[in-house]
């Protein structure tokens, strides 16, 4: 079984804003929503429901803040009913814009009925790819033109998409009778006619990145989208070419290398995989307008690098930004400090990157205004560490950065430290430090210890600490000696142990950095096949422009 | 693969103000709501786009929460559908599916016109009125839906094919009669040379008849070669529906190689050696044996790797897992790791199912240990699953390796999110379990190490894994639990002192000279009132147990005195008394090797135990009170102490803990079941279908069905391409006795339709014919469509032709 039983969309508050029903009766969103939302949070994406009849599977997704659920009263694959609802956000939004709002699917249920209707037909997943659904729902005269900006949209809106050569009067049966056909690529919708021909190449690597507490990568990886805007009208056929960027040098041929470098390729259904195999060449025809050409993923350690324990060998990490945390620091070891650090190696790599062009353009100078960045290298945006503390702590009686803002956020457990861009370029070699302390949980020992900022006491919330009979074991134990000497010394060092539980374990970071690859990774050039692509005059050639970004969203973890 | 939308999220940090900027300034859509009325007036307008403005309206109000009453309006939008503009065409059909089952009769108006639709000039169109009309919740239409649909199986736009073959299972649906017929038009359609037309018939055949799989023998090859051209859906009916068909047609053959003692053998034996049922059992020498069209499915799916779809990659991995473990699956594993970097709940899923062939094949994983790594941001299920892996890939680590994953673990059981430190103090304790002595110590030191720590989460679990570790293996621990007893003076969690105390009481009756279980308890005592009544109830029972050893080990001196002065007599009592059963860990044993004892301590061991005896009676909880006169009773006499060593010595059994996902490993990869995991009950949820086993040599169907079917069928089908479709219809009403006997409303209604179905086609004729020219001059440029329309348009003609035919025979 295989069938999308029902789809309902809520906004951000929960309230319906779409019920479709494909087959079958399943149960009404008013009745799922409550019981979706007694799962604790993070929520499942797949629940089982038994206080239904009979028990429901609940598939569900969150984008744009919208929640997508699709109940299902039998076992059907997980994955594809998920990849079916991330299909529909992706089909949506090619309809309504970008972001998915609530307002706009609510003001065009004209369009948002069929759109649903097509990708599935009575529950079964027909249609996934949203340009070809251009070519079956009808959106009317005028409604795409303002939220397209008129790009020129055969179909709905007579006289920009037909040619002007033709006569006049025949224009529309003939324009349907063109697409009725179907387009002969089951990815791309049929008579494209754009009056700009324009094409660009977003890389997008998103960091994952594991530091051990000496500071050692335990695991790097950048996880790699290559976004692709094709507006090029007629059927063109392209041919991206990456190079690697120098590494992977001396591993046979281009294919080798850049294989090497992107693994675990995954490809949109219009990429040629044998040329992919052949000579590490993505060939293809794009659908029309925005869409994933590839994911990958790039090992920033390298492949097969030794996990050995030794700090010697360890793998060079070419990160933009560098976190380091230290805890339990202070005379009452209630302390602990971040350093932020922002090496200077990488700029000079990503001018270098920034550099590269593409051949056969018309007009070089597309590139400058799409990449967004002036000459003198890309700069670390969004500088961002987040902090989480552990929920028994009560205050911050001290939180101090060098640079920036950084405010505690009891909502999140976490503190949160921001530096703005244009602190960013201010920071020195010896990097911004963050440095907090902590107070825990108000105890009775901390009227014994009289002591001001330092904090202390066993945690009231961790065990029944009533009688000292366990206290009078401690004492025993940790220093038997010092009983008699001072008791101001034990005191101490058992606050330090107390407040370690206080002291948080990691710390993560998050920027972005355009015009700048993790993996290296460059677009060499990307070509048009005149010979293989049709009605694109040879005259044409279509503006083309590239832009890297690099993110991390708090996805660099380091640990202590 | 990520998604567009979420990639754009990305790119698009700060958020075009500007284009919703546009929108306000644009052409607002009127939002206010217009009386019933004044949207009647709109719908009867001649104006194309008021009456889109109508339209549109009646689906917002269909569609706002509440729903708005729109059933009203049901005459004045059917009658909308008589207008030629396309634009409000798919509106109407889809207020009339909405509506179709609340007035069935008015519904039934509409079904002539959308008939008439059936045969439009436009593929499209065509495709669309049959979608419709095999979605009207009418079953008394169902005969004129089966017919639809056989008319759209011979249509020649393969988007016609493909509603055909998607109302299929609609049709089937609304009326189980409909079955044969719809078979008949998905063998049909199974064997279309367009690769989406068969890919929905696949999709459909699945829905339909997932067992009929005579009807696939004929095109197994050609859909094996189809699979890559296929759209995603139709690749995901596929890769469901094959497993099936492979394990039922071909058999599972073995091959003797000979034993090479190579180095890639013994590897392929260490991971056989984990495999838990066939290969384990096959020997090793044995190697499977594909059958040349399961080895041709096999590598026709291997493209699918690079697929964008989670759900594509995991049934890839399915089908290998599960027909072809050892040679294909090893492809399969890199993209499924792949699958990580996907949104959160899909990697959710995938985890699930990484761990399923995991627990399969564990040593695929290892080069992609790092991407196993627990981030301190992530949800629990996707740490929790996680934390499993990176067990499970333990035993086959090499050191390093190992020492990355007890690094790991260390560090999160020292985080404060108390379920995360439960889990991988567990992990560790499953670490050590899976792994040989000199491992299985190191982990135990570690968990050693923790018991110190001031959080109790961390110290009772870390206790309760150490308690397993030692019982499993109760020989090699002796030393560890006098460590253990040393920490007694230290730790405060009463759960582990209460655990530590267990196990030294347990471990009372071994080695008796060294035993420290007496001195414990002597300085255990001392401290019994400021305990808390979990750690009081293991005092008393270790004292209980002490004693009761001293007892055991005075009697068995006294009867070796008595066998020594009268040593005809036989050791039956002693025996007896030395009752515990041999499993125990050779306690017995150590007994009779015993050495008298300094009476003076005996002494101390009894007047130790009356004392917590009377500890005990004066407790303030009943609990331990009744605890204490048990132990009392059973103790009471000296020299009768076999019922106290059957209740307080028995061997008690060796904790197992086993993977957690280890209960769900039945259930299928990919299944929604393996999610659910036990909560889905034994049999997996509703409409869960586990594969079925080999087939058995000798049963499998005969494999020339294959390409018999495959190249005669294909080569007849061509020429049927050209019939028409009124011959074909009229064919079907001669032929088909289900038709006629369904009775007379069906066939007027049909009749009635049928009239006015010819007026329509023959002036869409000349029409389509004015069109058809104009195509052909503006061909030039689009050279792509050319030869597609001309045969459309000599279809065209053939087509009315036939029906002029048809009427003239009628």
């Amino acid at each position: 079984m295989a069938t999308i039983e029902a789809l309902y969309i809520f906004d951000e508050h929960n309230n319906l804003i779409l019920n479709n029903v494909y087959t079958g009766r399943p149960p009404p969103p008013s009745t799922l929503l409550p019981l979706y939302l007694q799962q604790p949070s993070p929520r499942p994406s797949l629940t089982y429901i038994t206080s239904t009849s009979p028990p429901t599977l609940l598939f569900s997704i969150i984008q744009d803040n919208l929640l997508f659920l699709s109940p299902s009263s039998s076992d059907t694959e997980p994955l594809l009913v998920l990849e079916f609802l991330h299909r529909v956000a992706d089909a949506l939004e090619e309809f309504l814009g970008s972001p998915l709002l609530a307002s706009r699917i609510t003001a065009s249920y004209d369009v948002v009925a069929q759109v649903v209707a097509e990708m599935a037909d009575a529950g079964i997943v027909c249609q996934g790819e949203a340009n070809v659904l251009r070519d079956v729902v009808e959106t009317g005269p005028g409604v795409l033109d303002n939220i397209l900006g008129k790009v020129g949209l055969p179909g709905s809106s007579p006289g920009l998409g037909a040619t002007p050569s033709s006569a006049g009067i025949l224009q529309r049966p003939q324009q349907q009778a063109l697409s009725s056909q179907g387009s002969a690529i089951p990815w791309r919708r049929s008579n494209v006619r754009h009056t700009s021909n324009e094409l660009y190449v977003d890389i997008v690597e998103s960091l994952s990145v594991t530091l051990a507490p000496s500071g050692r990568p335990l695991a790097a990886f950048a996880n790699g989208s290559i976004v692709f805007t094709s507006k090029v009208s007629g059927i063109p056929d392209l041919n991206l070419n990456l190079s690697t960027g120098g590494k992977g040098a001396g591993m046979g041929n281009r294919g080798d290398q850049l294989r090497s470098i992107m693994e675990r390729v995954v490809f949109h259904p219009c990429v040629r995989l044998n040329r992919w195999k052949s000579d590490g060449a993505i060939s293809f025809v794009p659908p029309d307008g925005r869409f994933a050409l590839c994911g990958y993923e790039a090992d920033l350690l390298g492949p097969g690098s030794p996990l050995t324990t030794d700090q010697r060998s360890a793998p060079k990490l070419d990160l933009p930004a560098h976190i380091e945390m230290s805890t339990g620091l202070g005379a009452a070891g209630n302390e602990f400090e971040v350093r932020l650090t922002l090496p200077s190696s990488t700029r000079s790599a990503a001018v270098a990157s920034l550099q590269s062009s593409l051949g056969n353009s018309s007009r070089p100078g597309a590139f400058r205004s799409t990449s967004g960045t002036e000459n003198k290298g890309p700069a670390v945006e969004e500088l961002t560490v987040r902090i989480p503390i552990p929920p028994n702590t009560r205050n911050f009686s001290d939180i101090r950065p060098t640079k920036g803002e950084a405010h505690w956020s009891l909502v999140d457990s976490c503190v949160e430290w921001k530096i703005p861009s244009k602190e960013v370029a201010t920071i020195s070699s010896a990097g911004a430090v963050l440095r907090c302390a902590v107070q825990g949980p108000v105890s009775d020992e901390d009227d014994e210890a009289q002591d001001d900022t330092a904090t202390n006491g066993m945690t009231a919330t961790t065990y029944d600490y009533d009688d000292d009979a366990p206290s009078s074991y401690q004492a025993q134990s940790s220093a038997p000696a010092s009983r008699s000497n001072g008791a101001g010394e034990t005191t101490g060092r058992a606050r330090v142990d107390k407040n370690r539980d206080l002291m948080p374990t990691a710390a993560m970071l998050s920027f972005s950095v355009k015009g700048w690859l993790a993996s290296g990774l460059k677009v060499e050039s990307l070509l048009v096949d005149t010979k293989k692509s049709k009605g694109l005059g040879a005259e044409v050639k279509p503006y083309k422009g590239v832009k890297y970004l690099t993110v991390s969203k708090d996805r660099i973890e380091a640990r202590c | 693969m990520e998604s567009i939308s979420r990639i754009s999220g990305l790119l698009e940090t700060a958020r075009d103000l500007t284009l919703e900027a546009a929108k306000d300034v644009g052409p607002r859509r009127p939002t206010r709501p217009l009386p019933t009325q004044q949207i009647k007036k709109l719908l009867d307008s001649r104006n194309e786009r008021e009456v889109l403005d109508g339209l549109r309206r009646v689906i917002a109000m269909q569609y706002a929460n509440p729903p708005q009453p729109t059933l009203t309006f049901f005459p004045a939008v059917l009658k909308t559908l008589s207008n030629p503009y396309p634009s409000t065409r798919p509106l109407v059909y889809n207020y009339l599916l909405h509506h179709a089952e609340a007035d069935p009769d008015t519904t039934l108006l509409s079904i002539n016109t959308i008939q008439k639709s059936l045969s439009d000039s436009n593929p499209r169109v065509r495709a669309m009125a049959l979608k419709t009309m095999a979605g009207i919740r009418v079953p008394m239409i169902s005969q004129l839906v089966s017919l639809a649909i056989k008319k759209g199986v011979s249509d020649l736009s393969p988007i016609v094919r493909k509603a055909a073959a998607l109302a299929c299972v609609k049709c089937v649906t609304l009326d189980a009669n409909t079955r044969p017929q719809v078979e008949e038009y998905l063998a049909k359609l199974l064997e279309d040379q367009q690769y989406y037309v068969a890919g929905a018939a696949v999709q459909a055949f699945a829905e339909i008849c997932p067992d009929r799989i005579d009807l696939i023998h004929p095109v197994y090859r050609k859909l094996c070669k189809m699979v890559v051209d296929m759209d995603e859906w139709g690749q995901l009916a596929i890769l469901r529906l094959f497993p099936t068909y492979a394990r039922k047609c071909f058999p599972m053959r073995k091959k003797r190689v000979k034993k090479a003692a190579t180095r890639e053998q013994k590897a392929q034996d260490f991971y056989e050696d984990l495999e838990p049922k066939e290969e384990r059992e096959e020997d090793f020498d044995e190697v499977e044996v594909l059958d040349p069209d399961l080895e041709l499915l096999l590598d026709s799916v291997q493209p699918l790797l690079h697929s964008r779809n989670s759900a594509v990659i995991v049934s890839v991995a399915r089908m290998y897992l599960y027909l072809s473990p050892s040679e294909h699956l090893p492809h399969a594993i890199g993209p499924l790791v792949a699958l990580l970097r996907s949104p959160k709940d899909i990697q959710e899923v995938a985890l699930y199912n990484i761990v399923q062939v995991c627990l399969a094949k564990p040593a695929h994983f290892l080069p992609y240990i790092r991407h196993f790594l627990i981030r301190t941001s992530e949800a629990p299920q996707t740490w929790r699953l996680k934390l499993e892996v990176l067990t499970l890939l333990f035993p086959h680590c090499d050191k390093s390796m190992q020492d990355l994953i007890l690094a790991e673990l260390e560090h999160f059981s020292r985080g404060h999110n108390s379920d995360l430190v439960r889990e991988s103090v567990r992990a560790i304790g499953r670490c050590s379990q899976a792994s040989d002595a000199k491992t299985s110590r190191r982990c135990l030191s570690l968990l050693l190490k923790q018991i110190h720590s001031s959080d109790s989460v961390l110290v009772g679990e870390a206790m309760e894994v150490v308690r397993h570790m030692i019982q499993r293996s109760p020989d090699e621990h002796r030393k560890t639990v006098v460590r253990l007893a040393k920490n007694l003076d230290s730790l405060n969690s009463p759960m582990a002192r209460a655990s530590i105390i267990w196990l030294v009481g347990e471990f009372s009756g071994a080695d008796p000279q060294n035993n420290i279980a007496a001195d414990v308890l002597r300085i255990l005592v001392r401290g019994y009132a400021d305990e808390t009544d979990e750690v009081r109830a293991q005092i008393v029972l270790l004292a209980a147990k002490v004693y009761l050893h001293d007892l055991n080990a005075k009697n068995v001196k006294k009867t070796a005195l008595e066998a020594l002065n009268s040593p005809s007599q036989e050791k039956q009592p002693e025996s007896q008394v030395l009752s515990p059963p041999p499993e125990e860990g050779g306690f017995g044993e150590e007994h009779q090797q015993e050495t008298p004892e300094a009476p003076e301590e005996e002494d101390t061991i009894a007047l130790l135990y009356q004392h917590t005896m009377l500890l005990a009676r004066y407790t303030s909880s009943y609990d331990l009170r009744d605890r204490a006169r048990v132990y009392r009773a059973l103790l009471a006499l000296p020299s009768s102490t076999e019922l106290a060593s059957l209740l307080l010595l028995a061997p008690k059994p060796v904790p197992q803990a086993p993977s957690p996902s280890e209960s769900h490993k039945g259930y299928a990869l990919g299944s929604a079941s393996l999610v659910i995991g036990s909560a889905a009950g034994v049999n997996g949820l509703r409409g869960y279908e586990p594969l079925p086993d080999w087939v058995a040599t000798g049963e499998e169907p005969n494999a020339a069905l294959r390409d018999a079917g495959g190249s005669g069928k294909t080569e007849s089908y061509e020429p049927q391409k050209a019939v028409s479709a009124g011959q074909m219809l009229d064919a079907a009403l001669e032929a088909d006795p289900g038709y006629k006997s369904n009775g007379r409303k069906a066939k007027t209604l049909d009749d009635w339709l049928d009239d006015e179905e010819e007026e329509e086609e023959t002036e869409s004729e000349s029409g389509d014919e004015e069109t058809d020219e104009e195509e052909e001059e503006e061909d030039e440029e689009e050279s792509e469509y050319e030869t597609d329309e001309e045969e459309e348009s000599e279809e065209q003609e053939s087509e009315s032709e036939g029906d002029e035919e048809a009427g003239l025979v009628r």
